[in-house]
């Protein structure tokens, strides 16, 4: 019994914070997955399902550990008896706030371009300076007319944790309404301009 | 991994200031092969797919617990569908993380040089005549893992082998195991060393070195484990057959030893290669030597090639080849495509 007791009061002293034998249980997890790979590294327990899925995971992320954007058959075969772009027909938005918009992401790799639905995402952007962070951004027109309740932004962040993606849970208000605002802009632009034409 | 914040229940803690959050994440794979099996067996095409719950919450001290649940269609059955975990609590902090429920403890520490998924692994018809490990690793009890620095020490006590979620401890009936082990990082290698002992008399030893070289990671490891015969044993069995009129048929399958005729030492002698050739491509390559007691032995040989293709899509490329004292030697082949999703 006294070893018990002694044993179950290692583990709670052990347990809180770093513990009084100090170090970073997750910082050596993941110190320990580069020698075994994650999946078999003997210091982890897994379940069946878990291992399997471990495994599924690791494989389709790769060694930089990041699953990357898909492989687009659209784009490859774009290139083959035609100009290569991708023509959007029958858009049921305001042609001036989709090219605004289309206008003001331009430096921004695109994921989603809906024409129909007037949606727009990028793709995950990262910062040089900050690998650990990602954002995107989406766009939607909601309307057939140069208006300025005409658009909806939003912007999306993750921060990355042990190998994992997790939403940030910020808002990005003010970063939003200046990006809508720069949409209604390019469009009145665009606008001014077809009616001069 | 998708995690969706199903419930974000935000409980204030006793005295105000702190807040609990409770997280369920899903996640899933999926993998399709054609194999190509040692011996003369026909190919095999193979699909399987994995959905895993994860339930988490972080207590307002900042002790996570977690837990979860699974859906299942395994790559070892035809159609083998089924619903398992719920079996394990897990309980982490900065320090340490502590796991109860059914644990596994590491019966073969330092053995290495098994590179292939699943699918050949599994799937692949090899069947060696080499006794490895104990009868059973597994059941009811604790593990615990800690940071002592840059070290990490592992201990696992299985409380009854019979038992996964509910029994009794030290049961006469039941066998125990405790198995622990220590991996320390001594610059520019890292050593892992462990100990098993079980109370089947079964226990083992072993170790193993991690360096960098040449752009990859080599692992080199030797296990001995002393197994018990009887362990590996299965009894005589009688099942009905057929009944006609006052007779009845049983069909008889005889009582065998396993791998091991004789109890004694199992030694495994591994190395592993690993390294990526771009950000998308990983090699891999294991040897490992295994012998037993019974003076049984085989070299097995392994060798895995895979390319992510970007949006949780891979491709692979698995070969094993075993030679030696082995029901079925020869080569095994699995060409697939894992996913996460």
């Amino acid at each position: 019994m006294k070893i018990l007791i002694t044993f179950l009061a290692f583990i709670l002293l052990q347990s809180c914070s770093s513990g009084p034998l100090g170090g970073d249980i997750q910082k050596n997890l993941a110190e320990t997955d580069k020698i075994y790979g994650k999946c078999n590294n003997p210091n982890r327990q897994f379940t069946y399902i878990t291992k399997k899925i471990c495994e599924d995971q690791v494989r389709a992320a790769g060694p930089d550990g990041v699953v990357g954007d898909p492989i687009n058959l659209t784009e490859i075969f774009s290139g083959f008896g035609g100009n290569g772009k991708v023509v959007y027909a029958g858009s049921s938005s305001n042609e001036f706030l989709w090219n605004g918009a289309l206008e003001t992401l331009k430096e921004f790799p695109l994921k989603t371009v809906d024409s129909q639905g007037g949606f727009i995402s990028t793709e995950w952007v990262f910062k040089e300076t900050n690998p650990n962070q990602r954002c995107l951004i989406k766009v939607n027109i909601t309307s057939r007319e140069l208006m300025s309740n005409g658009v909806n932004t939003k912007i999306i962040c993750q921060r990355k944790e042990s190998d994992e993606w997790y939403s940030s849970n910020e808002l990005f208000v003010e970063e939003e309404k200046n990006l809508t605002l720069k949409i209604l802009e390019k469009a009145s632009q665009l606008s001014s301009v077809d009616s001069l034409s | 991994m998708k995690k969706l914040t199903l419930a974000i229940s935000a409980i204030a803690a006793a005295f105000g200031a702190a807040t609990a959050q409770a997280d369920v994440s899903v996640s899933g794979s999926g993998s399709a092969a054609y194999i190509a099996p040692a011996g003369s067996g026909d190919s095999k095409l193979n699909v399987g797919q994995f959905v895993s719950f994860g339930l988490s919450t972080t207590t307002a001290s900042g002790m996570t617990v977690s837990g979860g649940m699974g859906l299942s269609n395994t790559i070892t059955t035809d159609a083998g569908q089924a619903v398992s975990g719920g079996q394990t609590l897990t309980f982490a902090t900065g320090g340490a993380t502590i796991t109860v429920g059914d644990v596994t403890g590491d019966d073969t520490p330092g053995s290495v040089g098994g590179v292939v998924g699943g699918q050949v692994g599994d799937n692949g018809g090899l069947n060696s005549d080499v006794a490895t490990g104990f009868v059973d690793d597994d059941g009811l009890g604790v593990a615990f893992s800690t940071a002592v620095g840059a070290s990490t020490l592992n201990i696992t006590y299985v409380a009854n082998d019979d038992t996964n979620t509910l029994g009794a401890i030290n049961a006469a009936a039941s066998n125990a195991m405790t198995a622990a082990s220590i991996t320390v990082p001594m610059g520019a290698y890292t050593i892992s060393a462990g100990i098993a002992d079980s109370d089947t008399g079964e226990s083992s030893s072993g170790a193993s070195v991690s360096t960098a070289i040449g752009g990859g990671t080599l692992v080199v490891g030797y296990s001995q484990q002393t197994l018990d015969t009887s362990e590996k044993s299965t009894a005589a069995s009688y099942a009905l057959s057929s009944t006609d009129g006052s007779n009845t048929t049983y069909t008889t399958t005889a009582a065998t030893n396993g791998d091991l005729d004789v109890d004694g030492d199992s030694t495994v002698m591994g190395a592993t290669y690993t390294m990526s050739l771009d950000a998308d491509t990983t090699i891999a390559v294991g040897i490992q030597n295994a012998k037993d007691a019974d003076s049984d032995s085989t070299s097995q040989f392994d060798a895995s090639v895979s390319r992510a293709l970007g949006g949780g899509a891979s491709v692979f490329l698995d070969i094993r080849n075993l030679s030696g004292d082995a029901t079925q030697d020869g080569s095994a082949v699995a060409v697939g495509t894992s996913v996460s999703f």
